[in-house]
């Protein structure tokens, strides 16, 4: 047992932060500084980590080891919490006036998107439909999506564009032009039949490899199957259920999302 | 269209679902921890692949964890603190009677008594998927340049050389198996360095070598 772990058992909550912290002091840096590479954050962040883990007698901790079973390592629950508590405190540092200050920078149309996206957390859908009919933009979709992965690279390429990835989730692909006669919420609602075909394994694997752009092997061990080639294996087989089931949704033959 | 087309077609389409909102059921942390490093049990994992496979917010978190948990400087890490407490635990007990276990074994085994025959010269060389850090390596005098073992099918190379913080002291992409080390960037004697090289395999795969380390005996470079 870890003499941290044990000083924790016997109460001494004080003795066990210190231990605790000399012990994991450098992991919990490292985990910050792959989402935070300002120096001044990184240390505010720590600060608020180790706030949050010390509270109520190190709560955090001893609900850890309470649990009846560890099917994770101290150390990887260590990087999920200081992930989790980093993205917390971007999330609420960077309200509306220090991100509009990545947003001045840019053109008028994509500062728009980055406040919709960024700052007033809107899907990409409703910024599209909010630019629209309040801006009274005349924009199709595929032209909104090609500015918004502009904004995304835009903001993504400066020293924050980590965190930024996390606070505004994933960035949209620029998509043919014929595409923009189908409607997004259509589009979107036949992608979700189409994946409805699948099991849930294969279901995070496509959204994990496709999406996420994991590795193969490590959507492998996410859900467990042996390597790399069953990943491959599986998600190709599943993108041609999805393509068939795709066909059947178009019905008339419509180039939509058939032809994935 | 390419299977590469493809997919970037199949991502934007995702990208236009809503917004993740979190839901009472979400994962906690231990759960994520345990699902982006594979070690959640099948009934475990298969009750959190469902709920996954419908939550973008637990998707982006398993996936952010993952990467994280793959990044160098937090390897290394973790394999620091986790071999610390492995030295600390009953290693021995189990140690102790597999060394004895497998002494008996050889004792026992006779190459006479090998009814088939086989060959037994060296195995053959594993295929080459991970690039291997050649130089430098250990102490050394001096860097002038990183070098790393050939990748098959590897059309370019990233080499990331860190300081003992974990701060990145050099970044540079390659597609040969040698990368210069630029004179602008003053390596301090006797601190230690890590460095990796991650190979593209594939259109967006990299496969990455195992970290190496590195110090500057002596003075300054060359």
């Amino acid at each position: 047992m870890d003499p941290w772990v044990a000083e924790l058992r016997r109460g001494r909550t004080d003795a066990a932060w210190d231990l605790f912290l000399d012990q994991y002091r450098r992991l919990i840096f490292k985990a910050i500084r792959h989402y935070a590479q300002d120096y001044d954050d990184v240390m505010d962040v720590f600060a608020h980590v180790c706030e949050s883990l010390r509270d109520a007698e190190l709560k955090r901790l001893r609900c850890y080891f309470d649990r009846p079973s560890h099917s994770a390592r101290l150390s990887t629950w260590l990087v999920t919490v200081v992930r989790h508590l980093t993205v917390d405190w971007f999330r609420h540092r960077d309200g509306r006036r220090r991100l509009s200050t990545v947003a001045a920078e840019l053109p008028p149309l994509r500062r728009r998107i980055f406040e919709f996206l960024f700052i007033n957390k809107r899907s990409h859908v409703e910024a599209y439909e909010l630019l629209k009919s309040s801006a009274g933009l005349d924009l199709t979709f595929g032209q909104f999506l090609a500015e918004v992965s502009a904004t995304y690279r835009a903001v993504a390429s400066g020293r924050r564009g980590r965190i930024l990835r996390e606070l505004g989730g994933p960035a949209p692909q620029v998509e043919d032009v014929e595409d923009e006669q189908v409607g997004a919420s259509e589009r979107r609602d036949e992608l979700e039949e189409a994946l409805s075909c699948l099991s849930a394994e294969e279901r995070v694997a496509v959204e994990l490899f496709v999406v996420e752009e994991m590795p193969a092997d490590a959507v492998a061990k996410v859900v467990g199957w042996p390597n790399a080639k069953a990943v491959y294996n599986h998600v190709y087989r599943a993108l041609a259920v999805m393509r068939a089931r795709l066909s059947t949704l178009d019905g008339v033959g419509r180039p939509t999302l058939g032809r994935i | 269209m390419s299977d590469f087309d493809r997919l970037d077609r199949l991502r934007g389409y995702f990208h236009t679902r809503e917004t993740p909102i979190a839901r009472p059921d979400c994962l906690d942390e231990h759960t994520v921890a345990a699902l982006a490093d594979g070690t959640l049990d099948a009934a475990a994992r298969g009750r959190a692949l469902a709920h996954v496979a419908t939550c973008a917010l637990c998707r982006r978190a398993v996936a952010s964890v993952a990467e994280a948990l793959a990044a160098g400087p937090i390897t290394h890490e973790i394999e620091i603190v986790e071999g610390r407490r492995r030295r600390r635990g009953p290693v021995l007990r189990v140690a102790v009677p597999l060394a004895a276990a497998a002494t008996v074994l050889l004792l026992l085994w006779s190459p006479a008594k090998d009814p088939f025959g086989r060959h037994r010269g060296p195995p053959p060389p594993p295929p080459a998927t991970i690039p291997i850090p050649r130089s430098p390596v250990g102490a050394v005098a001096a860097v002038n340049d990183l070098r790393w073992s050939h990748v098959t099918g590897a059309d370019r190379y990233r080499v990331t050389v860190f300081d003992a913080t974990g701060g990145v002291v050099f970044a540079t992409e390659a597609t040969d198996t040698v990368a210069l080390f630029p004179d602008s960037i003053a390596l301090v004697p006797g601190a230690s360095y890590l460095w990796k090289v991650d190979a593209r395999t594939s259109f967006d795969r990299w496969a990455a070598s195992e970290l190496a380390a590195f110090s500057i005996a002596g003075s300054r470079r060359r």
